[in-house]
């Protein structure tokens, strides 16, 4: 076997020479970082480096036992968006993607599809600006509109925030998304559509038949991988659209705005740390049954 | 076998006009809608009289009273603007030169048959999707082992190789470049690298065009990076003074005095809201022009990122 390899290596050595750059970029940017998982047992002093520093044993992570607190609202909130973020959003994206696909006019469905996919191509830095134009409490759209003086940007708007950022959230992703179930449809031969007509299916027949069962695997994949990244959050809509207002943290911050926000400020301990492992322990403690239930799930697809 | 899937996502159909499609169209012209109406909002705030919108509010439709004088004070004003246009330009434009080059020639090798570690390359880019080191941990080592805290390169280096680009293009190599034609290209006499450039790369330009873009997009717009990393003025992005406009804004509207290091990055306090929706219509339209463009590539090749 040894032989065998070494012989393989040489004649495969330009191909290894290919790959080496984008392989290093990934060693150094996402690879070597995991060292500083140790972080998290560590007594972390910002300034300090990733040696440095005594070993805090379990210490940083109280906060998981301590109950409420801080980190208790924040991972409330955490699982609270992730859950509708995930659900809602799968939802809306298969009933887009269907009626992008069951439209007859379809140089219509090609130019409105389109214009839906603009808003995941705009920076986060952007759409703060244009959440505010909406949510101001002077000149907003919504206050000018309906005659109202609400403030948003204050506790008193606080409970309007998970209906805010939700509805900013599918803004942005709800076109995307779409379209990747869209292409998934696309290759659905149209001759189930003209048989199942046939024999006197109606159109929405037709799409609990043919339509969603076709949309099965990419819905479990879309899932399996919402589950690896759980705890994750999208800090461009936590952070920036809520322009990191301390009133409104109880409805809006979530793990990964606080631990930005932490750098920021500079004010980072071996608790940032702690928090940031316990999402990577969670993303995979959810992903390896994950990856076993869409295996029996979803049986034809290559990828798991 | 070349499916073109642009026009298989949109295939003819027998036009039934049932008052099912009449919901469907206006389903869809209430998604177009809804997705536009923002941009527009900001499209008209940037070319409006500010002591209009401070009366009557930001509105989606233009209200008739227009004024350059955002667009003036941004652009007379404003060096820190172009500054930043030269550094989002240039760091784009490397980080997609780059990032194609290494990640297609990544992907090809994971995908060449026959070749031992081409398994092991395909998980070695995807495994990061699902463990990270964190925010934190990244810092630490980009600012101390590294010595990157604010750098260019660091920006280009970060989005120049990804996981979902490198899965894209090796399952477009997979299923679009035939192993008949490279295996006939090394019988030829064919090194790999002569393989690669002259029979591969030539096939997977939808592939490249939708990752170009993806890439660019990307990077153009990433925010949080150039926030956390970069400090020197004349080496921020777009983005980064995007955000921090928005603090002198709200400064701004509260007190009514601007500290005179961000009275200059945005060219004076008066008026403000014109002036911050056009530097974000700055920031945001060479994406939404190009996007058209590339719908067509993007519809062809990232799907099959996702499918098998």
């Amino acid at each position: 076997m040894r032989k065998g390899f070494w012989k393989d290596f040489r004649k495969h050595r330009t191909l290894l020479i290919m790959a080496l750059p984008a392989f290093l970029v990934m060693l150094f940017i996402s690879y070597v970082p995991l060292a500083g998982l140790a972080l998290a047992f560590k007594r972390v002093e910002p300034g300090a480096g990733l040696f440095s520093g005594a070993w805090a044993g379990l210490d940083n992570f109280r906060f998981l036992t301590s109950g409420r607190g801080e980190f208790g609202v924040m991972a409330r909130n955490t699982v609270f968006y992730a859950t509708v973020f995930t659900a809602l959003g799968t939802c809306l994206n298969v009933l887009a993607a269907v009626v992008f696909d069951r439209l007859a006019f379809r140089r219509a469905a090609r130019v409105l599809q389109t214009a839906a996919v603009l808003p995941a191509f705009l920076s986060w830095a952007v759409v703060q600006f244009l959440v505010f134009a909406f949510l101001d409490r002077s000149s907003g759209i919504i206050n000018t509109a309906f005659a109202t003086r609400f403030r948003f940007y204050t506790e008193s708007g606080l409970r309007y925030w998970p209906a805010i950022l939700t509805v900013v959230w599918v803004w942005k992703t709800l076109g995307l998304g779409a379209l990747i179930y869209t292409a998934a449809l696309s290759q659905v031969d149209p001759a189930l559509y003209e048989a199942a007509q046939l024999d006197g299916a109606g159109a929405l027949r037709q799409v609990r038949h043919i339509a969603l069962p076709a949309l099965r695997p990419l819905v479990i994949l879309t899932l399996l991988l919402a589950a690896g990244r759980f705890l994750r959050s999208d800090t461009g809509l936590h952070y920036l659209v809520t322009h990191n207002i301390g009133k409104l943290y109880p409805r809006t911050e979530v793990i990964d705005s606080y631990v930005l926000d932490a750098l920021m400020k500079n004010s980072y301990s071996g608790y940032t740390a702690a928090a940031a492992l316990f999402q990577s322990a969670v993303g995979l403690v959810l992903l390896l049954p994950g990856i076993a239930a869409a295996r029996r799930l979803s049986p034809e697809s290559a990828l798991l | 076998m070349q499916t073109d899937l642009h026009s298989a996502a949109y295939p003819p159909r027998r036009r039934q006009r049932g008052p099912g499609q009449i919901l469907l169209l206006l389903l869809a012209l209430a998604m177009a809608a809804f997705s536009l109406a923002p941009v527009l909002a900001m499209l008209t705030a940037a070319f409006t009289d500010d002591n209009w919108i401070l009366d009557h509010g930001f509105s989606i439709f233009p209200s008739g009273h227009w004024s350059l004088n955002g667009v003036r004070a941004l652009i007379r004003y404003s060096p820190q603007l172009w500054t930043s246009l030269a550094v989002s330009l240039g760091v784009t434009a490397a980080a997609v030169c780059l990032g194609l080059l290494i990640m297609s020639m990544y992907a090809y090798a994971s995908a060449r048959r026959g070749f031992r570690l081409a398994g092991f390359l395909g998980v070695f880019a995807l495994l990061p999707l699902v463990l990270s080191g964190g925010q934190l941990s990244e810092y630490l080592v980009f600012t101390r082992w590294y010595g990157l805290g604010d750098s260019p390169l660091l920006l280009i280096l970060l989005a120049s190789v990804s996981a979902a680009n490198v899965l894209v293009l090796r399952t477009w190599i997979l299923r679009f470049v035939p192993a008949e034609l490279t295996d006939a290209a090394e019988m030829d006499g064919a090194g790999e690298s002569r393989t690669f450039f002259r029979v591969v790369l030539p096939l997977m330009k939808p592939a490249l065009a939708a990752v170009g873009f993806l890439l660019a997009a990307a990077c153009w717009n990433d925010w949080q990076t150039p926030m956390l990393y970069i400090t020197s003025p004349s080496r921020m992005p777009l983005t980064a003074v995007l955000v921090r406009i928005q603090s002198s804004i709200d400064f701004l509207l509260n007190s009514g005095s601007v500290p005179p290091a961000d009275l200059e990055g945005i060219g004076g306090f008066i008026p403000p809201f014109s002036t911050t929706m056009f530097a974000a219509l700055i920031s945001a339209a060479p994406v939404l022009i190009l996007y058209p463009f590339f719908h067509r590539s993007l519809v062809r090749a990232v799907p099959f990122g996702a499918l098998k």
